[in-house]
């Protein structure tokens, strides 16, 4: 097959030594900067990609693989060691991890966490590796009126799945609409919202907006003394004890499943795909009374999922140009970086490059197992580092790495600028998400809709000639109906509500 | 990162020995700006260049990419117009952009703040289609768009790009009205004519060889004065009888009021850079469309192109 050859021509690249070199570097930074509580994947990734800059895509983009694999799993080790999610997708960790710890079995619930990310993150690798090419062949087939309609898919799914407040998820994405409006209009060449500035005429970079959004509110919180982790009950504690993996297995297939599922769908990200596990793997347990209070079945559900969940995201935003949530959105801007354009052309042109990422995607999960299996307790120290010296360390790495992309100082201070806005949203509980998955859909949406209707002469009827067009129709009546949809659902859910305590925990993330 | 500090050391050392004599022009190393994104075809091609002229230059000189992307390629030409005119500050110059950005719009640089030092591409123009249009030949098309006006599509890289103006020009020469569709890069303009979302595609000649060797698309011309070797069946649009020249330059220019010893020095390394016979196989691996001409041919080439614009501008307005 096709796909096998590309995947083989792909593996000697993958395996020189700077790619491995950079994989093992970005899988330990990762598991680092996820159980750092308050810096994300997103926000571990925008800081190196200006730093990768100079390296080559394969080396810089096996290294965001490490990151952003390592950092589902580094989520876990605070979750369960302190009760505090490292990353927002360590939420549902919490609620079987931490009671574990609290039982005396960190140890185990630390390995129980590594196996189920490493096993989480392969499959979804693989199911990359196998869905994405051919998406790419039938991405091909998009004309502007798809796009159009694809782009409003994303819109769609952003405003009605992100936020738990729809007004604010709303005001964010609106942000996002006007910043991509920003710069010289591609259709008539007449500049927008540039103040006559020469450095905004070709709109606002999207890595400038995302390392601003995701790297400064966490330094400046760092720099504050937030997130001071009180790290008095900071142990391994637990003897190593027999388990029987083998009861695990029905466990990944289902959390795997779901956690794929998740990632395909935009705006849905790995905090959804936990919680849905975990609640999932409640639901079908024969006891599930003893979910929440140390059940290891309840550790494992979540924490394969928010894996499967990392390279699942990567398909639609490889193959059409379209990020899932804000870490897709990241990856994307390092692929712009490196001169790499997401679609389906990208499979063709750079099929080296971009069949290689897909391949580091599968080769960190395992490396994230070897890693922590000897590295635990190394990253259980990284708990200790005083966050004053954290700060001040990503203020310069970002300043630095945004010059160095356009020696551009202009888009350092916007950066800085985009930092405070940041850190105001992330204050005021606005999501950032939004924003930033705005920015991309939002000129995609404009210019497809202009661009098909200068092809159909303005005639509207051509936004509804292709079978493409009428499936993402179709997605976007669902997803609009979907709200209406769970309401009726919970509504009857209600009754039964006395009878299943715990259930607030899953509302409340 | 690197190359930022590698300038500021330049700056640095500039300051240092900005009185020296130039009788051994290069005794420093050379900037060179490119207004475009490294990894860029402008930059890989500048990367693939630098050896060249470095080794011509003699003496251990070297040159040192600065990326000044943004804005089209204004932010780097303004940085270049605004560089001090001592020799060591040499920048890559794009037509159409360079000509055409100060007519679209107020700018700070104009053609006489540069000073042309060489050519080193010219990348035709040409209009391709898919084979199952059943179109091999301008007359062909042509007539097609009278037959069927409006119908016939042509996507390119952009408002004001030299895909753009070529089509302009040829709507002009040919009396014949088509449809403009911008698309925001190379790619996208090639899946949406092989994808037949639109009728044909207004792209440089090299990057159509390709497809047209494959057999996915058909060549009907190159704006060239004479044919490209790299395309050497493809006929130009003077042959078929449209007197249409457009295409894309990419050459080095420098800040006006550069010493003659720095330009007469820089232009003769370019010249034997773009003769050596191991820069001509990296071109051909890249498609590059080498045309050398000296700082004199340069300056009368972008004269004359300026005035082509200029004339267009007037006529027809490509921003409004």
């Amino acid at each position: 097959m096709e796909v096998f050859d590309s995947i083989l021509a792909a593996l000697p690249a993958v395996l020189s030594p700077s790619v491995i070199a950079a994989m093992v570097f970005g899988t330990i930074v990762g598991i680092a900067v996820g159980a750092l509580p308050g810096l994300s994947a997103t926000m571990g990734i925008a800081v190196l990609i200006p730093l990768t800059f100079a390296m080559s895509p394969l080396v810089a983009l096996g290294m965001i693989a490490g990151i952003y694999n390592g950092a589902m799993y580094g989520g876990s080790i605070p979750a369960i060691l302190l009760r505090i999610p490292g990353t927002p997708a360590g939420i549902a960790t919490v609620f079987d991890g931490h009671e574990m710890a609290r039982q005396g079995r960190a140890r185990l619930a630390l390995n129980i966490s590594l196996v189920s990310s490493s096993i989480g993150s392969a499959v979804s690798a693989v199911a990359l590796l196998l869905l994405a090419p051919p998406l790419a062949t039938i991405a091909l087939k998009f004309g502007p009126a798809d796009y159009f309609w694809l782009a409003l898919f994303g819109l769609t799914t952003i405003s009605v799945l992100l936020s738990k407040n729809p007004a604010k998820g709303f005001l964010s994405a609106c942000f996002g609409l006007v910043l991509g409006m920003v710069g010289i209009d591609s259709l008539t060449g007449t500049e927008r919202f540039t103040f006559g500035q020469l450095d905004l005429l070709s709109g606002i970079d999207i890595i400038v907006l995302l390392t601003g959004l995701y790297a400064i509110p966490p330094a400046i919180d760092l720099l504050l003394g937030r997130n001071v982790v009180k790290t008095g009950s900071l142990s391994v504690t637990g003897e190593k004890e027999a388990f029987a993996w083998s009861s695990l297995v029905p466990v990944w297939i289902r959390s795997s499943a779901i956690g794929l599922f998740v990632g395909l769908i935009p705006a849905l990200g790995g905090n959804i795909a936990a919680l849905l596990a975990w609640n999932g793997q409640r639901r079908f347990s024969k006891n599930p009374k003893n979910y929440g209070n140390g059940e290891p079945d309840g550790l494992a559900a979540p924490e394969c999922a928010n894996n499967a969940d990392t390279a699942a995201t990567l398909i639609p935003a490889l193959t059409l140009g379209v990020p899932g949530n804000a870490v897709a959105a990241v990856i994307l801007g390092a692929l712009l970086v490196h001169g790499l354009r997401p679609g389906p052309e990208l499979f063709r042109d750079n099929a080296e490059t971009v069949f290689g990422f897909m391949l580091t995607m599968l080769f960190t999960s395992g490396l994230m197992f070897v890693i922590g299996r000897f590295g635990a307790r190394a990253f259980v120290n990284v708990l200790r580092v005083p966050p004053r010296l954290l700060g001040p360390m990503i203020l310069a790495l970002t300043t630095v790495g945004i010059y160095a992309v356009h020696n551009s100082i202009f888009e350092v201070w916007m950066m800085l600028g985009f930092g405070l806005i940041g850190y105001g949203m992330e204050k005021l509980d606005i999501p950032t998400a939004p924003a930033v998955l705005a920015v991309i859909l939002g000129p995609m949406a404009e210019e497809s809709f202009r661009r098909a209707l200068l092809l159909s002469r303005g005639d509207a009827t051509y936004f509804l000639t292709s079978p493409i067009s009428w499936v993402l129709i179709v997605l976007i009546l669902v997803t609009l109906l979907s709200p209406l949809w769970t309401r009726i659902l919970s509504a009857g859910k209600a009754k039964n509500a006395a009878k299943t305590a715990g259930q607030g925990r899953a509302d409340a993330a | 990162m690197k190359k930022s500090l590698k300038f500021i050391g330049t700056l640095t050392l500039s300051a240092m020995t900005a009185t020296a004599a130039l009788a051994d022009y290069p005794e420093r190393p050379i900037t060179m700006i490119v207004a475009y994104s490294a990894g860029g075809g402008t930059d890989v091609a500048a990367r693939t260049l630098i050896p060249f002229i470095e080794k011509y230059l003699g003496d251990g000189a070297t040159i040192t990419v600065l990326n000044r992307p943004g804005a089209g390629g204004e932010i780097g030409f303004t940085a270049l117009s605004q560089a001090k005119p001592d020799g060591y500050t040499i920048g890559f110059i794009n037509t159409p952009n360079l000509l055409s950005i100060p007519i679209q719009r107020q700018t700070r640089y104009s053609l006489e703040t540069l000073e042309p030092v060489a050519n080193i591409i010219y990348d035709p123009g040409a209009f391709s289609v898919r084979p199952d249009a059943n179109i091999t030949n301008l007359e062909e098309l042509v007539a097609y768009a009278k037959e069927h006006p409006g119908e016939v599509t042509y996507g390119t890289t952009g408002i004001g790009s030299d895909d753009h103006l070529a089509a302009l020009a040829f709507e002009r020469a040919a009396g014949v009205q088509f449809e403009h569709i911008p698309f925001s890069g190379n790619a996208d303009v090639r899946a949406a004519v092989l994808g037949g979302h639109v009728f044909m595609a207004s792209m440089n000649v090299s990057e159509t060889v390709q497809d047209a060797e494959n057999g996915d698309l058909v060549i009907l011309g190159q704006m060239a004065e004479k044919r490209w070797d790299g395309a050497p069946d493809v006929p130009t649009f003077q042959e078929q009888g449209y007197d249409v020249i457009m295409g894309s330059d990419r050459g080095i220019g420098a800040p006006a009021g550069i010493p003659d010893e720095a330009l007469s020095a820089l232009t003769a390394a370019i010249e034997k850079a773009v003769a050596d016979p191991e820069f001509r196989a990296a071109a051909k691996k890249q498609d590059l469309a080498l045309s050398f001409q000296d700082s004199k041919a340069f300056r009368a080439h972008l004269e004359a192109v300026n005035q082509s614009l200029e004339t267009l501008w007037k006529e027809q307005p490509w921003v409004k």
